[in-house]
């Protein structure tokens, strides 16, 4: 019986193999699929279950969130920014506000600054917990959503408290926010330092000492510290494979170099070391609140900046650390009020980029770790 | 056909003509809405972030398994409700027919967000975003909010389920098939009632209704903001003028255009010739000195009469960052590709070709990267206009 020749899929790269008896062939996963997170896409190239090649497909959200933007006052874009990566909504504001500041030339009062900080490894945190318990999901423990959630939902109160969001905050303006914490900010703080402190340890014992969970992880998407810098991978998923980088430590901004704290590293570069290191980040995160709330100050929480915002033409660049890695904003303008041109450098399409070497020689199955421990956010890459 | 088929139809052929069989008919489905509205099965669908929110929705605080909505199944085969959770682009909108039209009747949708009902904040000047998702499937429930709260969402389906449990003979609402009902021009019915509005003369018809008089916002005073200077940023890497001289000393034409930036790191500028290009990065990537090993992003900037294209690159171990622009021609833009260089760059190449419409000479993988093949025109590009999918922004 002749066998029909089979037709690849765009985007592949490796060649047929014939010197096997097995049969290559293509499966597509996505964009409907529950541990793509989202609508992500990949094609894969199989022997058997081993994966040969993973070719992902992306723009299943692409918005055209870039060029909605050029349309838009500088500070109507604040808006635009939370729903870039929905996740670290608070640290896209400050990035965005960062850039405008600088092109500005004015800074922020100091009770701004720390409550940009706080605000900042508050969304942190929160990103980190969702990506726990989905992770968990994903590796099939189910208490891990329901745990996750739990504690989420409380810092999801603090910036409903705070902004009157719960998910895209629109909370800072170029100069700092657009109002000051409640009265109840800072005790709510405290008492969540508290109970994260608790819940970091149950999470452990539910998890990461877990034996089938660490067979899943460990050894599995191996990426070595020179390929993420070629693939401009960054975040847990750079520090993963034992690059020390990280924006708050190596190109500080706002006040994180007045804080103590460390930035983890891993020394393998596998699943197992990126979960590890999004643990302690939590950790390291809460230490970073600690002393921010112990030396909270009061004072204004905004500087005085122009009614109407208008840059003097030119680019500007600012970087920060999101949940996910570096988020970079360059915006150029030719002066007026609406920017000409801004472009997100997210930090999701980065390490995505990677994950076609990750997943080379590996099963089906650790496929859902490695994209899993990734951590990415598609609305991210597509904006 | 199924039970919705057998309820409302098979049974009642026969059971009708008896007597007592109408009440009996309408017993039944008065089960069948009951059960039905009680066990939901939604689909694991979610294109952004009131995907979120309904994942908050299942989770331990709100718990939507109190209204029977537990089963999130992640096939269309076994589900019977969307929550269009996120914007629906033009990509992912086929999609979206085909699980709705692989869902087993009876089926439900519920609209959740600003995207979902008409495309939210990227209504005016998207290219990519379908305005709606009733445009594509029928909707029973609409939820306003960007995002909804997951309250707002577990109020959305107990309105479902109040319209199911009251679906019958007596109130058909009937399951629009997508090919019976191929899409709904809101659109031109809310401009067609607008006009008949505007024609109703609202001042001429009642002598005391008083036209809202247009009030102008009153700003708040600003109040005792300070005026506070930027903050001096610690840098870290080499200096402008270091990175000056190692340049200087290798290529001579090279000009520095960065601007004066206090405060905003270590960033200089360079522009090259697209001659000048390739052995540009490749020095900056190789120099023992400078260790520009990490590629921040490539970008292309549509300046009208010619295209900028920027790559940004930044040393991981010292951290000042060089950008080095490249101008092109409109007409006919091209240039070699850096992907050979930096692996990273293939895809950020992939997205300028896609958006810009500029070509990467040698680029291992040149197909578009965001938007369908088929899609015409680069949107990217200043000059780039399609009526049939971009609403400007009147304002």
């Amino acid at each position: 019986m002749d066998l029909q020749p089979v037709i690849a899929p765009p985007g592949f790269r490796t060649g047929g193999d014939t010197s096997t008896s097995t049969e290559e062939y293509f499966l597509n996963m996505g964009p409907q699929h529950p541990s793509t997170h989202g609508v992500l896409r990949l094609v894969l190239k199989l022997d058997g279950e081993s994966i040969i090649e993973v070719v992902p497909h992306l723009g299943y959200i692409h918005r055209g969130l870039e060029k909605v933007a050029e349309n838009q006052t500088y500070v109507q874009n604040i808006h635009l920014s939370d729903r870039v990566d929905y996740l670290s909504s608070h640290i896209y504001n400050m990035a965005y506000c960062l850039t405008v500041e600088n092109a500005l030339g004015i800074g922020v009062p100091e009770r701004a600054e720390y409550i940009r900080v706080i605000v900042c490894e508050l969304q942190r945190i929160q990103s980190h917990l969702l990506w726990w318990g989905v992770m968990g999901m994903d590796l099939g423990a189910i208490t891990c959503f329901l745990y996750g959630f739990k504690e989420r939902e409380i810092i999801t109160d603090i910036f409903e408290e705070l902004c009157g969001a719960r998910l895209t905050m629109n909370y800072f303006r170029p100069g700092g926010s657009f109002a000051d914490v409640p009265d109840s900010f800072i005790p709510q703080v405290k008492s969540l330092i508290e109970k994260m402190k608790v819940a970091l340890d149950e999470y452990n014992t539910l998890l990461t000492g877990n034996i089938i969970f660490q067979k899943r992880t460990k050894g599995v998407g191996v990426l070595t510290a020179e390929d993420a810098i070629q693939y401009g991978c960054s975040g847990p998923v750079l520090r993963g494979s034992g690059v020390s980088y990280d924006v708050r430590k190596d190109d500080t901004y706002s006040i994180y170099d007045q804080f103590d704290f460390d930035v983890p590293l891993g020394t393998k570069g596998d699943c197992f070391d990126r979960y590890v290191i999004r643990m302690e980040e939590m950790a390291q995160s809460l230490k970073i609140l600690e002393q921010a709330v112990a030396k909270f100050p009061t004072g204004p929480y905004r500087s005085k900046t122009s009614a109407s915002i208008k840059l003097q033409p030119g680019t500007y660049y600012s970087q920060v650390e999101t949940g996910r890695g570096l988020l970079g904003i360059y915006i150029v303008s030719k002066g007026g009020t609406k920017p000409y041109r801004i472009k997100y450098r997210s930090p999701s399409m980065s390490n995505l980029h990677a994950l076609n070497h990750m997943a080379q020689g590996h099963k089906i199955a650790d496929l859902i770790p490695i994209v899993a421990t990734m951590d990415i956010v598609i609305p991210d890459i597509d904006r | 056909m199924g039970i919705t088929g057998l309820a409302t139809r098979t049974i009642p052929k026969y059971l009708d003509p008896l007597p007592g069989g109408t009440q009996l008919v309408d017993s039944i489905e008065f089960v069948v809405g009951w059960a039905r509205a009680n066990s939901l099965w939604p689909l694991v669908y979610g294109t952004a972030c009131c995907a979120m929110e309904m994942m908050s929705a299942g989770s331990s605080r709100h718990d939507w398994a109190r209204f029977g909505v537990e089963v999130a199944r992640a096939t269309p085969r076994q589900a019977d409700l969307i929550v269009l959770a996120g914007t629906i682009v033009e990509k992912m909108g086929s999609r979206l027919v085909t699980l709705y039209e692989q869902m087993p009747g009876s089926k439900y949708v519920i609209a959740m967000g600003s995207c979902a009902i008409s495309g939210g904040p990227f209504y005016y000047d998207s290219y990519s975003v379908i305005k709606g998702g009733d445009r594509l499937i029928p909707v029973d429930v609409y939820i306003p909010g960007c995002p909804p709260r997951p309250e707002a969402l577990l109020q959305g389906i107990m309105e479902l389920q109040k319209k199911i449990r009251t679906e019958g003979r007596r109130n058909p609402w009937v399951i629009g098939g997508v090919n019976e009902n191929p899409s709904i021009d809101i659109f031109s019915t809310a401009k067609k009632n607008w006009a008949e509005a505007g024609q109703k003369q609202f001042v001429a018809d009642d002598e005391k209704y008083i036209l809202p008089s247009r009030t102008k916002p009153s700003r708040k005073a600003v109040d005792d903001r300070p005026e506070v200077t930027a903050r001096e940023k610690k840098l870290s890497g080499m200096s402008a003028g270091e990175i000056d001289k190692v340049v200087a000393a290798e290529f001579r034409g090279i000009k520095n255009v960065s601007r004066e930036e206090p405060g905003q790191g270590r960033t200089i500028d360079y522009r090259v010739s697209s001659r000048n290009y390739i052995h540009f990065i490749t020095f900056l990537k190789n120099h023992s000195e400078l260790r520009l090993d990490y590629l921040l992003q490539i970008m292309a900037i549509d300046h009208g009469d010619r295209f900028e294209v920027s790559v940004q690159l930044m040393s991981s171990s010292l951290g000042h960052r060089v950008f080095v622009q490249c101008d092109l021609e409109h007409a006919n833009p091209q240039i070699e590709t850096i992907s050979s260089i930096f692996l990273g760059a293939e895809w950020h190449e992939r997205e300028i070709f896609d958006l810009f419409g500029i070509t990467f000479l040698n680029h291992p993988d040149m197909r578009r990267f965001f938007l369908e093949d088929d899609f015409p025109g680069h949107p990217m590009r200043k000059d780039f206009s399609d009526p049939t999918r971009v609403i400007p922004r009147p304002y």
